[in-house]
């Protein structure tokens, strides 16, 4: 077995990007404690979250950040667990990824829920099977013991071996139910029709691969000072010829899942689906993630630019932003009808998230970039296993 | 055993909200954090207008969606057909408010209803969201009865701490009778036009049961399944559907 | 009572449940709370004890409910109905559950205080210092015996709303007599509802609300009384709501109002009326029921020959009607009535004509039917007129002290006061100069002759120095600074007063107030309240103190004793022989030593116990156009028409006067006031309302369902759920229909400014169908601005008597608070 590390030339460029995301790690983790200071003297009170709107920004921050783990852990896999080995210079780096928006996603649902230090003892005594959530939070704790499990493996040079080869199937498959746990988490609710549908944990999937991807066309040109002549051939290779189609594709079906939600949505009679949907649909933010977060990257990727690294960092940034902005739709669009409130809520419920709620976004995405940066520089994250 | 229910005749009620300051006041809740509430709707145009109501507690259901979502069994439903929280067991994932199709859960940790902050004018003490002066001295929190601590959500019990305590095989708690007045649950005792009754479904001579068959009683929101053991009277129990009020 | 022996409590539970739960709160919990509370206030009730229930009577609506007090270690922690008071029946409405809060609310007064800030505003803070109550007392008894020592005490007014019985409001009158002012005391009743009371007084001769047999009613015709809102006793009116909407057969409703509400939705029928117009429509149901010969025949008599004569357009040939209990339907008919048909009506209401028809043919055809009516009809400048009108549909009907009709309430049995103040006269009680002077409000005089109050005329009165000005002002559960029509008036006519406050909280009246002397709250008193009009049989109920006074405070009775003992001469010899409320209280008692109630309550230890002393049934029945009076066993008793005359129908005749005496009386002066013939002006008629606030659009304040009389602003549940058919929890919407709403440019849910000719609030709108294009309803509730009290303050919404021009109905005195108009324009 052979564990020596392919090097890589180390510019300027990729060192001063490398600087820059500690600097803007450093800076988040002080702004975000600094917004979420509010949680620490007045509680979830000083969320915008209410009893009518019960999950806002920090819940669809989890669910972007652990999708997002599960699309890294996905392309991870493809080299990991099905041996396409294009993909190995680029899987460390899929698998710490992975662990740093696990890591930011759990944090972002901590600061959310009332006791979360008590889930450490009633979750397990209880037994709650009937509970998607149960489950969810089953399996996105197997995922992380396995996932770091892998990831102590790989980075010990243990790509092959018999017992690396099951953890990383094994966090595969954990994943997977782990995201579509999570996708029945919102899908079983048979009385918001907005989230309803045994297709969702398929949708879930489909963004989780996307999401997975667009970090790694952002990140991974990034790490490599968004210049493909400081990668090493395989990493390159990896870039140009696997990674846009695949991107390209996942960014294609999503913009299909999304527009026939939407047409679902505005087609119906069931006010819960229809009114929302009309309401979303006329949003800024709708627009935008249509057209400068999905239309714009799919154009880019259809191009002959697709391979360049600029272009890449500048798809995955905007496909990143455009799937944020989709999961918060999805997560607060589903709770926009008010359930049976009568003339004290007799609009569409509104919410924008506190300055706090912003600040436990940015607190746990600084966590998760300064992980992050702290594997890229210690971790030797472009290692991958000698042919 | 009991199978707890209620029967609710729109009828009678006069949307008053008498039974919501009596639950307020009984089990001292917030502002804004009505366990039981009324719910008023607004159709038609002038002069023909046509306004609905409905008192709105937990409705206890026998399939309570609230229950099968949470995580913890911290939503439970118990022998005698109540559905209570152990704020012991809670950790405020908030699911259960998602699940609950008739809105009657709360999570006061929340921005206030009405300022000034009723919590900062009563400050929680022995672990309570707040500790107003007039505190029932009822409480039991792997019942969801009395002032819940912070970062559990609250909802109607039924009156747990009443109807709990009532003589066994009792058919009916019924308010008029003195024997049995205080084990009524606090909106049922209160109600002025007696639109509201308590009684055990599952005893063939309840006045409930004869109530809901002789009046034709309904459920609300049949159609998610929760099948509630709240039912109501009147020839209008039929919940508006959601539209958006004319805005301009 | 022992009622729940075994309780958990919360320590022993924490304690049981071990240390996880407190952790789990503690991680995320929110550290730093601020209070400036007194520990004492903020403590949470100890539990594990025994709960105690003590039987009182609630304070939130003139309708006193009994109450069971429920009580544990000291601390009152739940309310609910008294299941053996007759009122109440183990029920209450929503506004009686919140006692709990008004008793421990965190802004009532601790104790006697003074004023240090002589400047009286808006915003200046009145600087209130602790005193003692001698020092209170003293400087109050202090200043009136000046005032009395220099020939003034006509400049000590003392004015209240809602006076309770003989043990308050009932030692006022001894007082002004004792001391020596025309103004002593004002009551409010011309801010409230004398409209129907004058009504009544120039038909039946009652001066006084009805009492209604609502249990045996068939049809209920209502004309703005908010019947399931704010008339009174509401917890009874739904008890009988519920009752009459199931029994057999099941009593008919039609609601007559200027907007849609839970009364007009529960009804069969909703009929949405001009405002100030309800008058034509009863005229037009009385010409239907005449021409289609559906009047009360045993009771109002019939045509001589038998047949209808009643024809729209013509008159009857006179002598041609035999009238039994009423008088003057001849004139009537044929001066009025005859050309009151629906079309005329519908002109004037707005109402098609095919539906006044409709409800009179019903009205007419069902018995027993009443009509009944509040402010919503009387609140104008035509009030009495209108309310002349819709009691007279009573007398067409034969309600009149029927079953299923109006009667009106008897007094209890009470003994005599512990001493007769006409033994403590001096010579300036007996003859003094004040005897000679008016009120300062003017009522009784040429200007307002038939109102027994004016209230709202005191203040402007006061600073135009007309007839006088005042020295000294003591207020009593009232605060017309904030609720008289135009009360901006007052804000600057009490400026030069010196006020005494006697309220437990700081409303208005307490932000001018130069001392103050709080009551206790309502759990906390000693004080006796005979019945507001309710069944017409005599019921006194008692407040009973639930726990010891929480703060420095003193019953309002007793505060007026102790004033009147520290006065000097005769006048202190009757208040220290009167010595305390509780001495007058056992007095009252003794009265039903010899007439126990029926509940067994025959002295005062044993009225203390159940709260109440009452005696069924009411003593008189008209019975097919015969009354009869009880004699112990039934109503068995054949009443001369003397008789009925001196017990029932009080008017000049002894009849039901279709052309009332009673104004006759003042034929010129209301003559010159309203545009009237003189020899018109008695006749029950169609005047025009006229209009005041120079506006394009009526506005109506209503009160809702949780208003508590003033006593509910600072009471956040009761905030929470102030409006909820508009989802008014924050504050209180403009209702505003949407055609006239976009063509002024406001959107749904818009700020709005409302402007009448005396001044401008704000408020948000809500666009709703159930209010008629002409008209813009904000319920009377918030825009308080005394910064005394936390919860009223910063509500969103303007005070709506800020726009209501200062205009009364010149026979009743009723202030017009529902005939203004307003323009509403976007904020």
């Amino acid at each position: 077995m052979s564990n020596m590390s392919q090097s890589v030339p180390f510019p300027e460029s990729v060192s001063r990007i490398s600087n820059l995301r500690i600097g803007a790690g450093a800076i988040g983790l002080v702004l975000g404690i600094f917004a979420a200071i509010g949680l620490l003297t007045q509680g979830h009170e000083s969320f915008n979250t209410n009893s009518n709107i019960s999950w806002g920004l920090p819940v669809a921050t989890y669910v972007f950040f652990v999708l997002t783990s599960t699309g890294l852990t996905f392309v991870a896999s493809l080299a990991m667990v099905f041996g396409m080995k294009d993909f190995y210079p680029i899987a460390k780096r899929c698998i710490w990824g992975a662990i740093a928006t696990l890591v930011t996603g759990f944090i972002a649902l901590g600061l959310e829920i009332g006791n979360p230090l008590r889930m450490i003892w009633v979750i397990p005594t209880n037994m709650a099977t009937s509970s998607p959530m149960w489950w969810m939070g089953l399996f996105y704790l197997s995922y992380a013991v396995f996932l770091v499990w892998k990831f102590l493996l790989v980075n010990k040079g243990d790509w092959t071996s018999g017992q690396s080869k099951v953890i990383g199937i094994l966090s595969f498959v954990t994943v997977i139910f782990a995201h579509a746990t999570l996708g029945s988490v919102f899908g079983m609710m048979g009385m918001r029709p907005f989230w309803y549908g045994g297709m969702v944990p398929v949708y879930f999937l489909i963004t989780a691969a996307l999401s997975g991807l667009a970090f790694i066309m952002l990140f991974i040109n990034l790490d490599y000072g968004m210049n493909q002549a400081n990668m090493s051939d395989k990493v390159r290779s990896a870039m140009t010829r696997y990674m846009p189609p695949i991107f390209g594709l996942a960014l294609g079906l999503v913009l299909v899942f999304t527009l026939t939600r939407t047409v679902t949505g505005l087609w119906s009679n069931v006010p819960e689906l229809n009114i929302p949907m009309s309401y979303i649909v006329g949003t800024f933010w709708y627009q935008a993630e249509i057209w400068i977060g999905m239309v714009l990257p799919l154009a880019l990727m259809l191009s002959s630019y697709r391979s360049n690294a600029k272009v890449q960092t500048l798809a995955g940034l905007l496909v990143i932003l455009a799937l944020f902005i989709g999961r918060y739709e999805y997560v607060v669009g589903g709770q926009l009808v008010p359930m049976f409130k009568g003339a004290w809520y007799d609009d569409l419920l509104m919410y924008a998230p506190s300055m706090t709620e912003w600040g436990v976004v940015i607190l746990a995405a600084a966590i998760g970039l300064l992980l992050y940066a702290f594997g890229e520089k210690k971790l030797s994250l472009a290692d991958a296993p000698n042919e | 055993m009991a199978k707890w229910g209620m029967v609710i005749d729109l009828e009678k009620c006069t949307g008053c909200q008498a039974c919501s300051t009596a639950c307020a006041m009984e089990n001292n809740t917030l502002p804004g954090e009505s366990w039981q509430d009324v719910l008023y709707y607004k159709e038609g145009k002038y002069p023909n207008v046509n306004i609905k109501w409905f008192p709105r507690p937990c409705m206890h259901c026998e399939n309570p969606s609230c229950m099968h979502v949470c995580p913890t069994k911290a939503t439970y439903k118990d022998e005698n057909g109540f559905v209570l929280i152990d704020w012991n067991k809670c950790i405020g994932c908030k699911y259960c408010m998602i699940a609950c199709p008739y809105g009657v859960r709360f999570y006061t940790d929340e921005k206030p209803l009405i300022e000034p902050d009723m919590k900062k004018v009563y400050p929680g003490q022995d672990g309570q969201q707040y500790s107003p002066p007039y505190q029932n001295p009822n409480s039991d929190w792997t019942k969801g009865v009395g002032i819940q601590p912070k970062g559990v959500v609250s909802k109607c019990t039924f009156c747990y701490h009443k109807v709990s305590k009532a003589p066994a095989g009792v058919a009916d708690l019924d308010e008029d009778n003195p024997a049995l007045k205080e084990y009524v649950p606090a909106c049922v005792r209160t109600c002025a036009p007696k639109a509201r009754y308590f009684g055990d479904l599952d005893n063939p001579d309840s006045t409930v049961n004869r109530l809901i068959a002789d009046k034709r009683g309904v459920r609300l929101l049949e159609h998610t399944g929760n099948k509630p053991q709240v039912y109501y009277l009147g020839d209008h129990g039929v919940v508006p559907a959601f539209t958006r009020p004319d805005k301009s | 009572m022992d009622i729940l022996k075994s309780l958990i409590t919360r320590r022993r539970f924490l304690q049981a449940s071990g240390a996880a739960g407190a952790a789990g709160a503690a991680g995320l919990g929110a550290a730093g709370t601020f209070t400036t509370l007194k520990k004492a206030e903020a403590a949470p009730a100890s539990s594990g004890g025994t709960t105690t229930i003590t039987k009182s009577i609630c304070h939130q609506c003139p309708a006193r409910c009994g109450i069971d007090v429920y009580t544990t270690n000291g601390r009152v922690h739940a309310i609910y109905g008294n299941s053996d008071h007759p009122i109440a029946n183990g029920k209450l409405c929503p506004k009686g559950h919140l006692g709990t809060f008004i008793l421990y609310d965190p802004d009532r007064f601790k104790g006697p205080m003074k004023r240090t800030n002589p400047k009286k505003g808006r915003n200046e803070d009145p600087g209130f210092v602790p005193i003692s109550w001698d020092e209170a007392l003293g400087t109050i008894a202090g200043r009136l015996q000046n005032l009395r020592d220099k020939g003034e005490s006509h400049r000590f007014a003392l004015f209240y709303g809602r006076g309770w019985g003989a043990s308050c409001a009932g030692l006022q009158g001894t007082f002004g007599k004792l001391y020596g002012s025309p103004n002593v005391a004002i009551g409010h009743a011309s801010m409230c509802s004398e409209g129907s009371k004058r009504a009544k007084q120039a038909t039946d001769g009652n001066d006084s609300y009805n009492a209604y047999d609502y249990r045996n009613t068939n049809y209920l015709l209502i004309f703005g009384a908010g019947f399931l809102e704010a008339f009174r006793p509401y917890n009874y009116l739904m008890q009988m709501w519920g009752h009459m909407r199931t029994k057999s057969p099941r009593t008919t409703v039609t609601v007559v109002d200027v907007h849609a509400n839970t009364t007009t939705a529960a009804a069969d029928r909703a009929l949405y009326i001009k405002p100030g117009t309800d008058g034509a429509m009863a005229l037009a149901i009385a010409h239907v029921m005449l021409t289609e010969g559906l009047w009360n025949k045993e009771f109002v008599g019939d045509f001589k020959d038998g047949d209808n004569l009643f024809r729209t357009g013509q008159h009857i040939p006179a002598g041609s009607f035999a009238e039994k209990w009423t008088s003057g339907l001849e004139t009537w008919w044929n001066e009025e009535l005859k050309d009151r048909t629906p079309e005329w009506a519908e002109k004037i209401t707005s109402i098609p004509a095919k539906y006044i028809r409709d409800v009179a043919r019903e009205f007419g055809s069902t018995r027993p039917a009443m009509a009944i009516m509040e402010r919503g009809p009387t609140a104008h400048t035509n009030g009495t007129y209108n309310g002349m009108a819709i009691h007279a549909l009573n007398a067409l009907s034969g309600a009149l002290f029927a079953e299923g009709g109006l009667h009106y309430q008897m007094g209890p049995s009470y003994g005599s006061m512990p001493v007769s103040a006409d033994d403590y006269m001096d010579d300036w009680a007996k003859s003094g100069a004040w005897k000679s002077l008016p009120r300062i409000d003017m009522a009784k005089t040429e200007r307002w002759p038939t109102a027994g109050t004016m209230m709202q005329e005191a203040g402007p009165n006061h600073l135009k120095g007309d007839p006088y000005k005042l020295d000294t002002a003591m207020f009593y559960l009232t605060n017309p600074i904030f609720t008289a029509p135009n009360g901006q008036v007052w804000e600057e006519a009490m400026k030069d007063v010196f006020v005494i406050d006697t309220s437990p909280y700081g409303a208005e009246t307490a932000m001018y107030a130069d001392i103050i002397v709080p009551d206790h709250t309502y759990l906390e008193r000693l004080q006796d309240a005979p019945t507001y009009p309710f069944e017409g049989w005599p019921m006194a109920q008692l407040r009973v103190p639930a726990v010891k006074p929480v703060h420095d405070t003193k019953v309002y009775g007793d505060i007026l004793i102790e004033i009147g003992k520290r006065m000097k001469g005769p006048m202190a010899d009757y208040y220290k022989a009167i010595d305390s409320t509780e001495n007058v209280l056992r007095h009252l008692a003794k009265g039903f030593e010899k007439d126990p109630g029926d509940n067994g309550v025959n002295g005062f230890e044993s009225w203390k116990e159940k709260g109440v002393w009452y005696k069924k049934p009411y003593h008189w029945r008209q019975w097919r156009g015969d009354f009869y009076e009880w004699d112990g066993k039934g109503y068995n008793k054949k009443m001369t028409a003397d008789e009925v005359k001196a017990k029932l129908i009080k008017t000049a005749s002894g009849k039901f006067e279709f052309k009332s005496a009673f104004i006759e009386k003042h034929a010129d002066n209301f003559s010159q006031k309203l545009g009237i013939p003189a020899e018109r002006i008695g006749l029950i008629q169609w005047v025009p309302p006229k209009h005041t606030g120079g506006g394009d659009l009526h506005f109506v304040t209503p009160k809702t369902a949780m208003h508590a009389e003033g006593r509910g602003a600072n009471l956040p549940h009761a905030i929470a759920y102030q409006q909820p058919m508009h989802g008014g929890n924050r504050t209180v919407y403009l209702e505003i229909h949407p055609d006239t709403a976009r063509k002024r440019g406001i959107r749904n849910g818009d700020k709005v400014k409302i402007k009448s000719s005396v001044g401008s609030i704000e408020a948000y709108c809500k666009y709703f169908e159930g209010t008629r294009p002409d008209t813009v309803v904000m319920p009377f509730e918030h825009g308080h601005w005394s910064t005394l009290t936390r919860w009223t303050q910063n509500r969103g919404s303007g005070h709506s008597g800020h726009l209501t021009e200062n205009v009364s109905d010149p026979i009743s005195g009723l202030a017009c608070y529902y005939t203004g108009t307003v323009t509403v324009e976007r904020a």
